[in-house]
């Protein structure tokens, strides 16, 4: 065992002091006198109490020294565990002795896990949750949490289609005007059935002024006004709850009806916008005002639940009538512009042209290497230094 | 009206388009390597001997070159390059010159050695036809001008440096290396390796003798003999090595290479389009060019060339006289001197000493002897157009004295 060069520097330099310049590290530890303090860190084999535990009971004057078994933080991790490994049977012998020199109900809480073998858990279920229970993340899902779209998914881009759309928008808020009823309520009901879009399909709108909702709607005939008076109080009906007795029976025979055509509904493939209509029979709603704000908050609310259209403050802001609304839609329908290469692919006039040339691809650099002829030598250079294979 | 007489020699660059071979000979060489600008020679006998022998081992004679490994892009790529085509236009091309035919003039022969499809021959014919229409214009422009003025101007029309300043303003660029792959609105040739010192060994093998007697003097006038239309060595011809002529050829320099393409192009014109339009193509792109050729003189000893010149010519002797003159005893004088012949002053010049005035008068009188110009120019190709006067010979001087 040798101490660090750094001490043997120093001994070295204490003891000849400064007679030699220059003495090479070699010659050093040859030439070193032994220190005799290094000598006491010496340990024999044989020798079980260690240098620190000496000095411990020479300091107290007794084999027993009072304070810790070994104030100076025993041995170091590595030795305490290879020690481990080496007596792990003669520990685990010690710690059941311990336990059973415990409490009786400590061994039976002991022995019973022993009687089912312990299985390590493969995945987390069944397992115990811990930590952070009691938030809001933690709780199941409550019916607040499912999100249900306002609108239909669909975006309807066909302009009959939109048309429609305002068409039976106008007609409700009419009749929703016209039985004073929340304008909003319409949105309740995100689909007519059939029978009920074809009677709001039949109807017509002719503003005798452009304010008048209420007084604009004209029905074909009067089971039509009839039947969709009926059908629109029960919408938003809480103010009128519908006492008669006549009507609940109505209401019965309604529901037995909107069940069936639930079903048939749900037979029926959904993608079929308003029932296969293709474009509004009236076109007197177009001169319909919107600049009542409720009015028009009601109906472009109605409007985009409709047909999945948005509409960005700016123009919402400029909106007046129901006409404008089909115009901001006809823009926004407008087919997205091609991109210039198809549009020069396209072009007959440049295709005849013998110095002009559209190529089909992008064309990259090694394009025009090609086209130059360089890339052939790049090729070959970079063959010839084993770059490429 | 007859306009064009092509020679017999001329067909072996005449396009197959210009020529009407028949459909099935186009067909039958119209996607193997035969395809060339120039007209298809009907099959020998040897050619069909060789299809048959490729035939009999089993592979078909069609498709065998990728474009990669043909020296020089096929034919029917010209009509596809957009760059052909625009330099066609931008060089204000006859019509009846087609795109092939331009094609196959941007291909020197150190990049397609096979005379097929390179510029060789059109090269050939063009250079030609520019040095006789240079040559003609200068001489009957300037009928007194120095032989050495004369060789220095035709080297200023169509020497090499110009034919390559004008590809330059062609805008023709030139591909890195010639291959099928390239586009053949490129100028192919083989490049010169970096480095490689142009004018390192002298020139052997030219048409004078005694050629490795440097010390001789080379007289001037030998050069109308031994040397071309630049007063510069001309290359004997050497036999082919290989007759074919599909031996590999040495590189040549840019300037080479554009030289080659301008002169094919007069030839192509020539060939195509006939004689007017190749006239035409020469005025617009080399006479156009101005060229100061009172800059060319170079005279050592002006004022004894005066006065031989008088003597031949039997004038009287030239006397120098002081026109005007002024700061004589300052530091900066001006002497005006002029040198008269008899009553006649023959020039007029301007010097800081009577000596450099006399001098710059000698060169100003020598100079109005020499560059003198008739009113009417008129060139011997000018009656070859149907129906010219005929030719009247034009008065050439004895040109410069010599002392």
């Amino acid at each position: 065992m040798r101490t660090s060069l750094r001490q043997v520097n120093l001994d070295v330099i204490r003891l000849q002091g400064s007679r030699f310049l220059y003495v090479c590290s070699v010659c050093r530890q040859e030439a070193r006198p032994r220190p005799f303090v290094a000598r006491q860190f010496l340990r024999n084999a044989s020798d079980a109490t260690p240098i620190t535990e000496r000095v411990r009971r020479k300091l107290w004057g007794t084999d027993n020294p009072p304070g810790l078994k070994d104030p100076y933080g025993g041995e170091g991790v590595f030795e305490k565990k290879f020690k481990r490994g080496q007596s792990a049977p003669q520990e685990d012998e010690s710690a059941e002795v311990t336990r059973a020199a415990g409490t009786e109900n400590a061994v039976v809480e002991d022995a019973l896990p022993e009687e089912t073998p312990y299985e390590p858990a493969t995945t987390w279920e069944g397992l115990q949750r811990v930590g952070h229970l009691g938030r809001w993340s933690d709780l199941p899902p409550s019916e607040a949490d499912a999100y249900n779209s306002f609108s239909s998914n669909r975006r309807l881009t066909k302009l009959g289609h939109v048309s429609l759309a305002a068409h039976q928008t106008a007609v409700e808020l009419c009749l929703m005007h016209l039985l004073k009823k929340p304008l909003t309520s319409i949105c309740d009901v995100a689909e007519h059935e059939k029978p009920v879009f074809k009677l709001i399909w039949n109807c017509k709108i002719q503003p005798k002024s452009n304010t008048e909702w209420d007084s604009a709607l004209v029905y074909p005939d009067k089971e039509t006004e009839d039947a969709l008076i009926y059908i629109f109080e029960q919408i938003g009906g809480a103010q009128q709850a519908a006492p008669e007795a006549n009507a609940a029976a109505e209401d019965a025979e309604a529901a037995e009806l909107e069940d069936t055509q639930d079903r048939d509904s749900a037979q029926e493939p959904r993608s079929i916008p308003f029932f296969g209509y293709k474009y509004a029979k009236d076109r007197g709603f177009l001169a319909l005002s919107l600049n009542d704000p409720v009015t028009k908050f009601a109906f472009l609310k109605r409007f985009s639940q409709l047909t999945g259209q948005y509409f960005p403050d700016p123009i919402l802001h400029s909106i007046s009538s129901v006409g404008q609304v089909i115009d901001h839609i006809k823009t926004e329908l407008k087919p997205k512009p091609k991109k210039l290469a198809d549009h020069l692919v396209g072009d007959d006039s440049l295709q005849s042209l013998p110095n002009v040339k559209v190529f089909v691809k992008k064309q990259k650099p090694w394009h025009k290497d090609e086209e130059l002829g360089r890339k052939k030598l790049i090729d070959a250079e970079l063959r010839e230094r084993g770059l490429v294979e | 009206m007859k306009r064009l007489q092509l020679q017999r020699w001329s067909s072996s660059v005449l396009s197959s388009r210009a020529r009407t071979g028949g459909r099935l000979q186009r067909h039958l060489y119209s996607s193997n390597r035969f395809q060339s600008t120039a007209s298809n020679p009907l099959p020998s006998e040897s050619d069909l001997a060789g299809e048959q022998s490729t035939a009999s081992s089993g592979s078909t004679p069609f498709l065998k070159f990728t474009k990669r490994q043909l020296p020089s892009p096929p034919v029917q790529a010209a009509r596809e390059s957009a760059k052909l085509a625009a330099l066609h236009a931008r060089l204000y091309l006859p019509s009846r010159l087609p795109l092939e035919t331009l094609a196959r003039c941007l291909v020197d022969a150190s990049a397609d050695p096979d005379p097929q499809f390179n510029n060789t021959s059109l090269a050939l014919l063009g250079n030609d036809l520019l040095s006789n229409y240079i040559s003609e214009h200068i001489v009957c422009t300037y009928p007194r001008l120095p032989l050495t003025v004369i060789f220095a101007a035709v080297y200023a029309y169509i020497g090499p440096k110009t034919l390559a300043a004008m590809v330059r303003e062609w805008g023709v660029e030139h591909a890195a290396f010639p291959g099928g792959e390239v586009d053949p609105g490129l100028l192919q040739f083989k490049r010169v390796a970096p480095g490689t010192d142009i004018s390192a060994e002298p020139i052997r093998g030219t048409t004078r003798p005694n050629e490795d007697q440097t010390t001789w003097r080379r007289s001037i006038t030998s050069s109308v003999v031994y040397d071309n239309e630049y007063g510069d060595p001309v290359m004997a011809p050497k036999p082919p090595a290989d007759p074919s002529g599909s031996s590999p050829q040495p590189p040549v320099t840019a300037e080479q290479a554009s030289c080659s393409l301008v002169r094919a192009v007069m030839g192509a014109i020539y060939l195509h389009a006939g004689r007017l339009a190749a006239k035409r193509f020469f005025e617009q792109h080399i006479l156009s060019r101005h060229l100061n050729l009172s800059e060319l003189f170079n005279f050592s000893q002006p004022v004894r060339d005066l006065a031989r010149l008088c003597a031949r010519e039997n004038y009287e002797q030239p006397v120098a006289k002081i026109i005007s003159e002024t700061g004589r005893k300052s530091r900066h004088p001006v002497f005006v001197v002029g040198i008269y012949s008899g009553k006649d002053k023959l020039g007029e010049g301007v010097g800081g000493s009577l000596v450099e005035a006399r001098s710059r008068a000698a060169v100003a009188a020598l100079k109005g002897w020499y560059l003198y110009s008739p009113l009417e120019v008129r060139v011997p190709s000018s009656t070859e157009e149907p129906g010219a006067a005929p030719w009247k010979p034009v008065y050439v001087d004895l040109g410069e004295v010599i002392v």
